[in-house]
């Protein structure tokens, strides 16, 4: 047992000790760097070490959730009574429980996960401002007399994570996490269009070199010069791989219990049934070796697997904790999402979208929203216009616009890129007939 | 010293603060010598709970103490924080943070006026002092009335949240501030169902103050347009896609300038030449009718505060003074750079953030006309009355918002309501493109939350009725 599984454990003996009938604890140390470099110089660098301890209790059938930065021994003791006794104030929940302890545990050890990189241990100031320096050196180099300004940015940190609950499971997590980016500001008339790009990575060495960070966030800035819309109609949608999180995430709401049993899913009673097109399946992997999502174990301490959630277009299953799959009913799964892995295609969407004559290639996204309980959802984009698979202007000052279940079912191909650079791994999607607003 | 930052100095005397404590580790940061230093010490206690299924049955609270080391030498900051305020920890965290000053420089503070000692949140009770069990009647109370008010009406949830707030802040040329800032927000959503339809409504408030804060009148509104935005979007619709006149109600509609020009007069993104305002002070950008203010100063809002989070003293900034843009947003670091007062908008979401520059309340000031006639000037167009959330791009200058309730206007009248629309537009052309200002501000009573830089600070905002020539509209087919 380490001492972080020792603390986590000595607040939930204490919390029984008060009275409570059960208890879970989280307890979380860590550490992080960030270093911001701009014009030749550090703008920022920040470095901090955290703590914190998160206790759940059931007092009397009566649920508090609490947290605290505050860990001296006798504010702690306080804390801890403090939990216990605002259960007295409220009302029962019959439905608030710990999951069975053989449900609990993991599913894959930390070995296997990979997320707790050596590298970082070993990690010096001086290699990160190396590091930081290179990348500022290479954003230089793709300067002309159009570039206002660019920064860059280099990160690292690791967690460690104990959770003990009072069913007998106590288990302890680490991390590591790098990221690397760099952004630039360009002169367009009166506008000075910005973009970039940044990496995220769980080894120091799976981050892509200086000179690939640079010349992406270089060229995502130029693809915006002269950005305009066209006029408003219905076009094919190309969705960048890097951007399918944005939409594939719509579906994160719809599928969650707490939306099932307020009764505000579009999802609701979609089980087995057809919900996209059959070219889309969607997994839920938390046992992806170095995967940015990947975890032991789910957020009730649940045993973390991998699932199928959408199979060729038709809907498996829904993201259900302990507590609302007593309220609803329904077998536990998992309380929430992990990575997600759309598989992908053969062909390469230039292939694909060159039987279009003017499609829509979306790359980021501005504001916008949906709405879980119709699946409406409206989003502001930037891209490019693809015409004949090639892609020509920039495209800004737009929306698309529609609702979920009819662009999934829309969704005529997914392409070969996967992007592996976030917790969505999704190749490029294209989808037919989709409304967009512009002129 | 004020009495205000006596008591907030003698409440950090239970973690062990104390004036010589303070001094020492002023005294780490600044001893290769910097050019500012400040010393941000936080302790916060939240309280919520929450009701479903009617019963209130979530109870969460939360304590957060912590300490953030600024140092910074010209623009060049070095941060850094703990949660442990024992002095060998705070120590390390000057030590820390004054890394990056170790290629020297006097230290050449600039003169700042501290907070006065005015109350823009006066409180008659700490929420520390308000029992659990006052609270759960009130949620109680919201639900029934949510399903009284409708047969519709089928899940009704309701929270309510409070936080005492101290933080001090200590700075290297000696002066100190502290501020006790309280919060509160209540919130109510419902799905309605008719003929096997189903949607959602919300509302929600907000603002530093007490718990008298709720008054009937508040929660009636907080129960009643909860369920009527429920009830309403099972009657809208999408409208049309495409550029339309757009008519902005009173109130919430600030987010409008929060992302068309607020994000854009934070003085670090011109500071840095990427806002696409860089250069245009003292220009013409609105007509003579636009007034925009970013205020730090209204009673009980939100988004204010008497003393901003470097210890600066806060006022109201007049942002475009009838269409001529007057000031940015400034924070230390720009104010010197810029060789003006700081405006005391230095914010930042918590002790383990650096201050940047950030908006506080914003809002136009009220026009000529009267709001009914704003709308019967519109021919076709789009009315929208509640809002989600927005974005901008600071240096492109296209802004997006997100509409969750609104009416179609067809001949100068409000007809068929709509839903879930986003609206993009370019910040410059729009303020260009403002057509009418009503007579009718109102500060929205909302609970809004500003992102930038991945941290999160406590805003409001506020509009009179106003029409844009033009916005682009994510309708459908």
């Amino acid at each position: 047992m380490s001492e972080l599984i020792d603390f986590a454990a000595s607040a939930v003996t204490r919390a029984l000790a008060l009275g409570a009938e059960e208890a879970q604890a989280r307890a979380s140390q860590g550490s992080h760097v960030q270093i911001t470099r701009r014009g030749g110089r550090v703008e920022q660098a920040t470095e901090a070490t955290t703590r914190g301890l998160v206790l759940s209790v059931l007092a009397g059938g009566r649920f508090t959730s609490n947290s605290t930065s505050d860990l001296r021994p006798e504010a702690l003791d306080a804390f801890i009574r403090r939990c216990v006794e605002a259960a007295s104030y409220i009302e029962p929940d019959p439905e608030r429980a710990l999951p069975a302890p053989e449900e609990c545990g993991r599913g894959v050890s930390q070995a296997a996960l990979d997320q707790d990189d050596p590298a970082w241990r070993e990690r010096t100031a001086a290699e990160r401002n190396t590091q930081a320096e290179a990348l500022e050196q290479a954003m230089a180099s793709h300067a002309d007399e159009s570039t206002i300004s660019s920064s860059v940015w280099v990160a690292d940190g690791r967690q460690s994570v104990a959770r003990v609950m009072s069913n007998g499971f106590a288990d302890q997590n680490e991390g590591a996490w790098f990221v690397a980016g760099a952004d630039t500001t360009l002169r367009d008339g009166e506008k000075r269009p910005e973009s970039g790009a940044s990496y995220a990575a769980r080894h120091l060495s799976d981050l892509p070199d200086v000179q690939t960070i640079a010349r992406e966030a270089d060229q995502r800035a130029r693809e915006r010069v002269g950005a305009a819309p066209i006029e408003s109609g219905s076009y094919p949608l190309v969705l960048a791989n890097r951007a399918a999180g944005r939409i594939l995430g719509i579906l994160a709401g719809p599928l969650s219990g707490a939306s099932l049993h307020q009764r505000r899913s579009c999802l609701a009673e979609r089980v087995d049934t057809r919900i996209a097109s059959p070219v889309l399946t969607l997994i839920d992997d938390p046992t992806i070796p170095r995967g940015l999502a990947s975890q032991p174990w789910d957020g009730d301490g649940r045993i973390a697997q991998r699932r199928t959630i959408i199979d060729s277009g038709v809907l498996q299953q829904y993201y259900v904790g302990t507590y609302h799959s007593r309220k609803l009913g329904m077998p536990a799964t998992s309380t929430g999402r992990s990575n997600w892995v759309v598989p992908p295609g053969e062909r390469s969407w230039q292939d694909v979208a060159t039987a279009w004559p003017r499609a829509i290639y979306v790359t980021s996204f501005l504001g916008g929203n949906s709405n879980a309980a119709s699946g409406d959802f409206s989003f502001g984009i930037r891209g490019r216009l693809v015409e004949n698979g090639v892609l020509t202007s920039s495209l800004g000052e737009m929306n698309v616009s529609g609702n979920l279940l009819e662009l999934l079912e829309r969704l005529v191909a997914v392409g070969d890129d996967p992007w592996t650079w976030s917790s969505v791994v999704s190749p490029t999607l294209l989808f037919d007939g989709v409304s967009f607003s512009g002129t | 010293m004020t009495q205000q930052t006596a008591s907030i100095l003698a409440w950090f005397g239970q973690f062990g603060i104390d004036e010589a404590v303070i001094r020492q580790i002023l005294e780490a940061a600044t001893r290769d010598g910097v050019d500012d230093a400040d010393l941000y010490f936080e302790h916060s206690i939240s309280t919520a709970v929450g009701l479903s299924d009617g019963a209130v049955n979530r109870a969460h609270t939360s304590i957060d103490l912590g300490v953030g080391v600024r140092v910074v030498v010209g623009d060049q900051v070095g941060y850094a924080y703990t949660e442990d305020l024992s002095r060998t920890s705070m120590l390390r965290a000057a030590r820390t943070a004054a890394s990056v000053a170790r290629s020297g420089g006097a230290p050449t503070p600039i003169a700042t006026p501290y907070s006065a000692g005015s109350d823009h949140y006066p409180v008659h009770r700490y929420w520390s002092d308000v029992d659990l069990s006052e609270r759960v009647p009130l949620v109680r109370a919201w639900e029934s009335a949510a399903f009284a008010r409708s047969d519709e009406i089928i899940r009704v949830q309701a929270s309510f949240g409070d936080t005492d707030k101290r933080v001090l802040i200590a700075r290297a040329d000696g002066s100190v501030s502290g501020d006790y800032r309280p919060m509160t927000q209540a919130h109510v959503s419902c799905t309605a169902e008719r003929a096997g339809q189903r949607e959602t409504g919300s509302y929600n408030v907000a603002g530093r103050e007490d718990l008298s804060y709720y008054d009937a009148a508040r929660q009636q509104r907080l129960v009643e347009n909860a369920v009527d935005r429920a009830l309403r979007s099972l009657e809208a619709g999408k409208p049309p896609a495409g550029e339309m006149p757009v008519v902005l109600a009173a109130g919430s509609s600030g987010i409008l300038l929060h992302e068309a020009i607020g994000h854009g007069m934070e003085a670090d993104f011109n500071r840095k030449g990427i806002s696409i305002y860089a250069n245009q002070m003292g220009k013409r950008i609105a007509p003579d009718e636009v007034t925009i203010v970013d205020d730090a100063t209204l009673p009980g809002a939100r988004g204010s505060l008497n003393v901003d989070d470097e210890g600066s003293k806060t006022e109201r900034t007049v942002l475009v003074e009838q269409g001529t843009l007057r000031s940015y947003l400034h924070d230390r670091i720009s104010a010197r750079h810029y060789g003006v007062a700081p405006t005391g908008s230095g914010r930042r979401e918590s002790f383990r953030h650096p201050v940047l520059p950030r908006m506080r309340s914003t809002y136009m000031d009220a026009g000529p006309h009267d709001p009914q006639a704003i709308i019967a000037s519109v021919e076709r167009g789009l009315y929208c009355e509640t809002f989600a959330n927005g974005s901008v791009q600071i240096g492109a200058g296209d802004f997006a918002f997100y509409v969750r309730h609104g009416y179609l206007i067809e001949n100068g009248k409000l007809t068929r309501p709509v839903k879930d629309v986003n609206l993009i537009g370019s910040g410059p052309k729009v303020l260009e493109s403002i057509e009418m200002v009503g007579n009718d501000l109102e500060i929205d009573e909302g609970g809004w939350t500003c992102g930038k830089e991945g941290q999160g600070v406590p805003v409001s905002q506020g509009m009179p009725t106003v029409k844009v020539r033009n916005l682009s509209v994510g309708g459908g087919r």
